[in-house]
């Protein structure tokens, strides 16, 4: 790059306001809600109390003892969960994408299941099936000493929890990989395993990267599951909640964050050194449908087997939430009754509509947002590119715990005095479901010639137009999937906003967690049940949303692919 | 499309104002702002009650003690909040150490028994609760054991990885067990080696401090160590097995505390709320959603089924010593013990 090319894209930004614009707002607000609350996390990590600089905290951690174990314990967690997460995963989304078995919306929706519920009802539900007086463990198979509380039971419960994460990544990439490649392939005489394993698998290793990246950092500062039923192995992300709000640490807690951190970043950097080597443009702007779908054969039995037991699982996983909801007290006393749903329409009215208010504003934002990110990020050459797509990705690194407790430091004083608003609430959102958009924005744009937007350009478009009409219905799949996610995420998060909920806004998961805590499972699960049907229905309404602008994209598409520009040759 | 894309827009930039609209115009006046330290429907209860008798709005929000400490104090420099109701004075005592609570001194308190407050204001006791074991009936029976009655009788070998308590960091139940611990056994030193021998014993340290009675009462665990109120609660739910004992060799109390927070936006309706939390109104809520914690105020109607701070033996617990204390205990449990 000659010294000139600076000047030159400066000059072109010039010419192109909306994008300036677009490029400074989004910078702005990845400085002030992710760098700045970041540099307050390290600020209070080096400074004790009395503002000396110190760097006992990290001394303590690192010379032993509960805090080093807690360490290593999330890092044997991680690894392990983020390898049964990926594979299955990906058997989910390859059965869906290429074998022709029955039952594949039912595979579809189970994979999607485990994410629109707060995470601690699995670690209930696993509570209840195989502990003690577990359904499964005791009453089928007469254990007397189960124990689900410690490292068997994350990695179960987490496994279940955060597969989905993987299969959004992976469905949406296997989708969109054309068969044309695969076709090939077979047509040049090799077998379909060769084919699998010298394309499609190639071609799926940014999904399988991400997904495992995705899994291994969510895994790492999971909050809710280890505090249900972590026992004693303690995790990292515990550890900082009980550091900084037990023992009124901050600066161990933000040490130990610091160091989590530390690991995150590196494991990103491998991954995106790694991911970054292989080349994966494979799509034009034709809909990849017409794949000939695997119909015999002992691949087909086998992987509807394995979706199929999986499912099962799940079902009974999730079975229990809305039984037992209707039930007086699990195990104790199985009758019928309705007080759990009275007890949540007396007191958690204002919470259901809070959470559901502030996720809906959140949604648009953190879709809109990834998109964009992802946009600028593939397409664009600015300065500053580098830091925003560090930053951007960074969020998903920041443990909720420590997100929560860095903006508390971070907004309490003017000229941003945000605690106890909801632009605080939605801005954990945001930030915390904006990089999961990005990720898939990412991997889909890449996927995707630019030719189709030079034409676009070529023909007198400005960027917006070309974002809008050309960018964003070719990664409509991964724009949706941004969207669902936020939504999901915003209605289930909880670690970071356990911090931010104030008298004015509290969320359903704060008053589930308490319930939890306080043993009340009937209601617990009766607040789980109606957050599980408001997302369902609100999934519904984005589906069919999903549908509307899927009738324009495919009208476009035609154009598009009579369109001679449309169908130039692939460039690999 | 084009029209979508502005609607898309319109509905964004909505949203954003409405977003800073409603930061904006938050600070509504006359409504009174509560964090809650006890249980959600007694919190629910307790304040449409006081919005009955004072015509007062409250906007609450239920945490555990140690999060709205943490809260409260992260909140420092921008108080959101009026009143801390409920949870261990020990919190309390550390919150006034660190200047984050505001003296009152309510009429009402007068009656109150000097042990229960703070003799500088910045806090009053509401309740007073007492430690008690929770253990599971038919893990006794199964193992032909009687319910411990002694601190030394939980060391059983019958229990080992069988007793759950909470995490003293996490919660003031637990706390309260440590401070007892080195009461009862006359000394840090000697307290903190029955620490350390009872922690095999220990199956997990649960993060909220009633937690332990929820397990117990399913069968996760043999033994819990938490409040007798929470106990009895449990046992109203449904929980048949669960037998409450109370340690005879010395048990510890709660002083459950109501406080102003410094720099309430509310500070005239903060009086009113300390003022009418230490009535009899106030106080007699608890024992209609289940919660049995014994009364501070003497004109209140005590609940029946309350354990009596009277009838057992309970240690000298001063929460001014336990809160001052309460930092460097924790410490030196979490490194000495929990390892």
């Amino acid at each position: 790059m000659g010294r000139v090319k600076p000047i030159q894209e400066l000059k072109r930004l010039a010419r192109e306001p909306l994008l300036l614009t677009c490029i400074i707002l989004v910078m702005a607000s990845l400085f002030v809600f992710i760098v700045y609350p970041l540099f307050q996390i390290g600020r209070t990590s080096f400074f004790s109390v009395d503002g000396s600089f110190s760097v006992a905290a990290y001394k303590r951690i690192l010379s032993g003892g509960n805090l080093l174990t807690a360490l290593t314990n999330s890092l044997v967690l991680a690894f392990i969960v983020s390898i049964l997460s990926t594979i299955i995963a990906y058997i989910f989304a390859y059965t869906i994408a290429y074998i022709n078995v029955p039952l594949k919306k039912l595979f579809n929706g189970i994979a999607i299941l485990p994410v629109i519920s707060p995470p601690f009802v699995i670690a209930l539900s696993a509570i209840l099936l195989f502990g003690r007086q577990g359904f499964i463990s005791n009453h089928l198979l007469g254990l007397q000493n189960a124990n689900i509380y410690g490292l068997n039971g994350l990695i179960l419960v987490q496994t279940l929890t955060y597969f989905p994460i993987a299969f959004l990544v992976l469905a949406g990439l296997l989708r969109s990989i054309s068969p044309a490649l695969e076709e090939a392939s077979e047509n040049l005489g090799a077998s379909k395993l060769k084919t699998f394993i010298s394309v499609t698998l190639p071609l799926s290793t940014p999904g399988i990267a991400n997904a495992y990246l995705l899994v291994f950092i969510q895994s790492l500062a999971d909050f809710g599951n280890p505090m249900t039923i972590g026992g004693n192995y303690t995790t990292v992300a515990r550890e900082i909640y009980l550091q900084a709000v037990g023992s009124y640490d901050m600066q161990a807690g933000a040490s130990l964050a610091m160091l989590l951190l530390t690991i995150t970043m590196v494991v990103y950097a491998i991954q995106k050194f790694w991911v970054g080597k292989r080349s994966y443009v494979t799509v034009t702007g034709k809909p990849t449908s017409g794949r000939k779908l695997i119909d015999s054969g002992w691949l087909k039995h086998m992987m509807f087997g394995i979706c199929f037991s999986l499912s099962v699982t799940v079902i009974l996983f999730y079975i229990l939430v809305p039984i037992g909801s209707f039930i007086q007290l699990w195990g104790i006393n199985n009758s019928f009754t309705l007080d759990h749903y009275k007890y949540v329409f007396n007191l958690g009215q204002k919470a259901i509509v809070d959470t559901f208010t502030l996720s809906l504003i959140a949604t648009p934002i953190a879709g809109l947002l990834g998109m964009i990110i992802a946009f600028l990020i593939v397409r664009k050459n600015f300065i500053g590119k580098k830091t925003m797509e560090l930053v951007s990705m960074l969020s998903i690194a920041i443990p909720g715990t420590v997100l929560g407790i860095a903006y508390i430091l971070s907004f309490n004083k003017a000229p941003l005095a945000l605690t106890g608003t909801a632009v605080i609430i939605i801005a954990a959102f945001v930030v915390r479901a904006v990089p999961v958009g990005i990720r898939s924005g990412i991997a889909s744009l890449q996927q995707i010639d630019p030719s189709i937007e030079e034409a676009s350009t070529n023909l007198g478009a400005n960027q917006s137009q070309t974002f809008f009409g050309i960018v964003l219905p070719l990664i409509k799949p991964a724009f949706f999937s941004g969207l669902v996610y936020s939504f999901v995420k915003s209605m289930t998060a909880m670690s970071a906003v356990i911090f931010l909920i104030s008298a004015r806004y509290n969320l359903i998961t704060a008053s589930i967690l308490s319930q939890v805590e306080s043993g009340r499972i009937g209601v617990a699960s009766a607040y789980c049940t109606i957050l599980i049907i408001i997302m369902i229905i609100s999934l519904l309404i984005l589906n069919g949303m999903l549908r509307l602008f899927g009738g324009e994209y495919d009208k476009k598409t035609k154009k598009t692919t009579n369109n001679p520009a449309g169908q130039k040759p692939l460039s690999m | 499309m084009k029209k979508t894309r502005l609607v898309l827009i319109y509905v964004l930039l909505a949203a954003f104002l409405v977003a800073c609209g409603s930061s904006g115009t938050g600070s509504s006046s006359g409504k009174v702002t509560v964090y809650v330290g006890f249980q959600e429907d007694h919190a629910v209860a307790a304040m449409e009650q006081f919005t009955e008798d004072t015509g007062i709005e409250v906007d609450m929000i239920r945490m555990s003690a140690g999060e709205i400490l943490a809260k409260v104090r992260a909140e420092k420099d921008n108080p959101q909040a009026d009143i801390w109701y409920g949870g261990p004075a020990d919190t309390f005592v550390q919150a006034v150490e660190e200047g984050l609570l505001q003296s009152y001194h309510s009429p009402e308190a007068e009656k109150i028994d000097p042990r229960f407050k703070d003799e500088d204001g910045y806090w009053t006791g509401i309740y007073v609760g007492a430690l008690g074991f929770a253990s599971n009936k038919d893990f006794l029976d199964q193992h032909g054991l009687e319910a411990p009655t002694k601190w030394e009788d939980l060391l059983h070998p019958a229990f080992e990885n069988e007793i759950v308590m909470a995490h003293p960091g996490s919660s003031g139940t637990a706390y309260t067990i440590l401070y007892t611990v080195l009461k009862v056994f006359g000394g840090e030193d000697a307290g903190f080696d029955y620490l350390h021998k009872l922690h095999p014993q220990v199956q997990q340290y649960t993060t909220s401090g009633s937690a332990p009675g929820r397990m117990v009462g399913m069968g996760e665990a043999a033994v819990g160590l938490l409040f007798a109120h929470d106990i009895i609660k449990y046992q109203e739910e449904g929980f048949d097995s669960l037998i409450l004992t109370i340690p005879e060799d010395g048990t510890g109390y709660e002083t459950g505390a109501v406080a102003i927070i410094d720099g309430a936006p509310q500070s005239e309706l903060a009086q009113k709320f300390i003022d009418w939390s230490l009535g009899t109104s106030a106080q007699e809520v608890g024992q209609r959603t289940g919660s049995y914690q014994n009364l501070t105020n003497p004109d209140a109607k005590e609940p029946e089924k309350a354990v009596r701070l009277e009838d057992i033996n309970t240690i000298e617990y001063d929460p001014a010593e336990a809160g001052s204390q309460r930092s460097r205990l924790i410490d030196k449990w979490d490194n000495e013990v929990n390892n």
